[in-house]
């Protein structure tokens, strides 16, 4: 096995044991993680205890492991000062990361010195530099073991800082689509407008299960992710929204309040050359095309 | 008043009133007011001339007139909302047959065309037309009545008269409360039998009250914009809120006085059998329209089971809203109208936040950003954040909407494209005049045949003389031109929400 891919496989057992700070089993471990033989996962196991992420507890004859929440300051001992104060500047931050310029102001540490303590640290992978996706020429340091804030990675939505707009634009078609299946619901309704309307109302989390089950999005989507997508429907004016009294947000989709009017219907309302054309000169509406297009 | 207007106010005018009266519409439309030495000096056009185009503009109210400063001589000045309305005729008609039936748009149409008459000549001339008519079986009576209910409903009204003030040789027109007629039957026949109106005594003179229409306009938009976001039973109660609001407020109040929930159940009652559905709900209804209903209606009070408002003013600003949605999405495409209105729900918005919120590429929404502010559909304003240290003060730019301006801007582009749709229309017409011309000579000439009773090959010998390629570029021409004046239709349904939105002041 490459190291990389040890690197890998170690960064997954210690997400796996993040989500649990109770401590994790071996069962655990292979359930999160199907694809991993016994043999990869005990030398992995052996190389993160012998790094101290580890703590092993035995209970009821299972063993476990549990993260160590002081497991970085013990990891800088040995280390200079400069290191330290760096390190600590860096922790601080969490997981919004820190600017190497802030760090410089703050540490009082020349440019050179200062790259040079950032370079060990991260050659001993105690931090990482993350870029960041609204200034793609700013980076920021934050603890090897954290994962970045949406602020920084974007969540869902970024892929190696690229926006993924197709996803989104997918997403909010599915949205719609859901919205739409009960949108009829408030017309008409026999048991009255109020249940019609409820009805016709879906819940964030109710369309973030129906596009979990449609199995379209790789990454894990949580309910504030689709959020984000409803609402960008709020702002096509295709849907409007509302919240319960428990303080859940609704959705429905709306149909605009007036039929495409008449300055759209005509060639000039969607003319480009509106401002220009004149009844005199090279562009009037005798002459001109799109009308004639219009009228075939 | 701007240059569009002057453009599309000038073609309107040609078209129903050929060209004299355009070149004075024009001159009045240039100066504001002047007497008719002035017009006479700067159209060129002989006094007689500019007097008889005057006297037409007068009549349909087109054009004003008032005593200048020296009292002595009159100005004239043109009314261009009113030379719109001549398109609009088409509409009135419609509205008042699908709401009276044919005999109120006889009525109206008669009336419209004589800018003003007595009911007695608008009567008897159109019972003469249709003496004769059996099917449409039209009656002096059934018109009479009818007259009386238009002029009850206030679709019809009395004239105003002029009046001489002392100390000016000017009369002034001053508007008189109507009364409704009481027309005699008799006297109707008898001028009827008589054929001539000399001993007609009736001197009130009518016309067409336009605001009355455009109240029932503005009313089925609101229950249409209802209907769509509701339904039918939300819209059936709109309809019902507005007429209790014609009870007891002004028809154009932006904010209605307060209508009683009980009133409305009431009236909800006795429409049960058409809508059992409003009637079994009408208070979840009334609450359903009033939280979701665009804010046409506001609940005001909780006196005897709720008081509720209509706002009329909340209404038009959300048509004017959906309308100019509508055309940022036509011009730019559907993700520049969803920046446009993220920034209008979040008022002032920076350009980072937009592109968090609009969940669109960076680069595609700076584009759009920009092409939205370069066609006016969005303001940029400057901030400057209080200097920080080290000099980074950066300036940040906070878009906005201003509506009134955009909506201005959008009613702009509705004047030029009815000028550019009558324009095309105008030119199809003389393009092909020469066979308009023919087709009406050889439909005149075969429908006096046909009368004559004259054998069916001379008939078929002088239809043939349109050739059947002339046949189908006729056919084009009148479809062609029928899809111009539809366009010219919905362009002014658009106006009119347009101007309905102007109506009131800005805040
Ligand atoms: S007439 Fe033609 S060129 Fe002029 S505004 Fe209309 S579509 Fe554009």
């Amino acid at each position: 096995m490459s190291v990389k891919q040890e690197d890998q496989l170690k960064e997954k057992i210690l997400n796996v044991a993040r989500k649990n700070p109770k401590g994790i089993s071996h069962k655990d471990i292979t359930a999160a993680i199907p694809d991993i033989s016994s043999a990869e996962l005990v030398t992995a196991i052996n190389e993160l205890l012998q790094q101290e992420y580890f703590d092993l507890f035995n209970q009821n004859g299972a063993l476990l492991y549990r993260l160590k929440t002081q497991v970085n300051k013990q990891a800088v001992k040995g280390a200079d000062n400069e290191e330290k104060v760096v390190f600590n500047l860096i922790e601080e931050a969490g997981n919004k990361g820190i600017w190497i310029r802030e760090i410089r102001i703050r540490s009082n540490l020349a440019n050179t010195q200062l790259t040079k303590v950032l370079k060990s640290l991260e050659s001993k992978k105690l931090i990482k530099a993350v870029k960041c996706v609204n200034a793609s020429k700013k980076k920021v340091y934050m603890l090897y073991n954290l994962e970045p804030d949406r602020s920084i990675s974007g969540g869902a939505w970024y892929q190696d800082q690229d926006f993924e707009s197709e996803f989104v634009d997918i997403l909010n078609v599915q949205c719609l689509r859901f919205l739409n299946q009960r949108s009829d619901k408030i017309k008409n309704n026999p048991r009255g407008p109020i249940v019609g309307r409820t009805q016709s109302y879906a819940t964030a989390s109710e369309v973030q299960k129906y596009i979990t089950d449609l199995g379209i999005s790789k990454v894990q989507l949580d309910v504030e992710d689709v959020i984000t997508i409803l609402n960008t429907l709020v702002y096509d004016g295709k849907a409007e929204s509302s919240v319960y009294p428990d303080g859940s947000k609704v959705y429905r989709s709306i149909d605009p309040l007036i039929p495409a009017p008449g300055l759209v219907q005509v060639p000039c309302g969607v003319c480009p050359l509106v401002h220009k054309c004149s009844t005199t000169g090279l562009i009037t509406p005798q002459e001109c095309t799109y009308m004639t297009e219009w009228l075939e | 008043m701007s240059h569009q207007l002057g453009r599309v106010v000038s073609i309107i005018l040609h078209r129903y009133f050929g060209d004299i009266v355009q070149t004075v519409g024009d001159d009045l439309f240039k100066c504001g007011s002047k007497p008719i030495g002035m017009i006479v000096k700067t159209t060129g056009l002989s006094r007689g001339l500019v007097i008889e185009s005057l006297r037409t503009l007068l009549k349909y109210d087109i054009a004003a007139f008032e005593p200048s400063v020296n009292q002595l001589i009159a100005e004239y000045k043109l009314v261009p909302e009113n030379v719109l309305l001549l398109i609009r005729y088409p509409r009135y008609l419609l509205q008042v047959k699908s709401k009276y039936g044919s005999e109120a748009e006889l009525l109206i149409e008669e009336l419209l065309q004589q800018a003003t008459c007595t009911a007695t000549v608008l009567l008897v001339t159109i019972a003469t037309k249709y003496k004769d008519d059996k099917e449409k079986n039209i009656t002096i009576m059934s018109l009479k009545d009818m007259f009386i209910s238009l002029a009850t409903a206030g679709y019809i009204q009395q004239a105003p008269v002029a009046e001489l003030k002392e100390g000016s040789e000017i009369p002034t027109l001053v508007p008189v409360a109507t009364i409704v007629p009481d027309l005699d039957t008799r006297i109707l026949l008898q001028v009827m039998n008589a054929g001539n109106f000399n001993d007609v005594k009736d001197n009130i003179y009518w016309k067409v009250n336009y605001d009355r229409f455009h109240q029932d306009f503005r009313d089925e938009l609101m229950i249409k914009a209802i209907t769509r976001r509701i339904d039918e039973n939300a819209g059936e109660l709109m309809r019902f809120l507005l007429e209790q609001m014609y009870l007891n407020s002004p028809a154009w109040a932006p904010e209605s006085n307060p209508v009683s929930a009980l009133d409305v159940r009431d009236r909800c009652r006795r429409a049960a059998t058409d809508k059992p559905l409003l009637q079994q709900y009408v208070d979840q209804y009334l609450k359903v329209l009033e939280e979701s209903g665009g804010g046409f209606v506001r609940r005001c009070g909780d006196a005897s089971g709720g008081q509720f408002c209509v706002r009329a003013r909340a209404a038009a600003l959300q048509l004017v809203r959906a309308a100019l949605d509508h055309l940022v999405t036509e011009r730019l495409g559907s993700k520049a109208a969803r920046i446009f209105r993220l920034i209008r729900t979040k008022k002032y918005i920076e350009e980072e936040d937009i592109q968090k919120n609009a969940m669109l590429v960076n680069k595609e929404c700076k584009q759009l950003t920009y092409k939205l502010l370069e066609e006016h559909f969005i303001s940029c304003q400057p901030m400057r954040k209080a200097a920080t240290a080290g000099g980074m003060a950066k300036a940040i730019y906070l878009y906005h909407i201003k509506l009134h301006e955009v909506a201005h801007t959008a009613r702009e582009m509705c004047y030029r494209s009815l000028h550019n749709v009558s324009r095309r229309a105008l030119h199809e017409r003389t393009l092909h005049a020469r066979l308009v011309d023919k087709q009406k000579r050889v439909r005149t000439i075969v429908h006096g045949m046909r009368l004559r009773g004259e054998p069916q090959e001379n008939i078929d010998d002088v239809e043939e003389t349109l050739t059947p390629p002339e046949q189908a570029v006729l056919q084009g021409v009148e479809k062609r031109l029928k899809q111009l004046s539809t366009a010219e239709l919905e362009l002014d349904k658009n106006l009119f929400i347009f101007n309905w939105y102007f109506t009131y002041p800005e805040t």
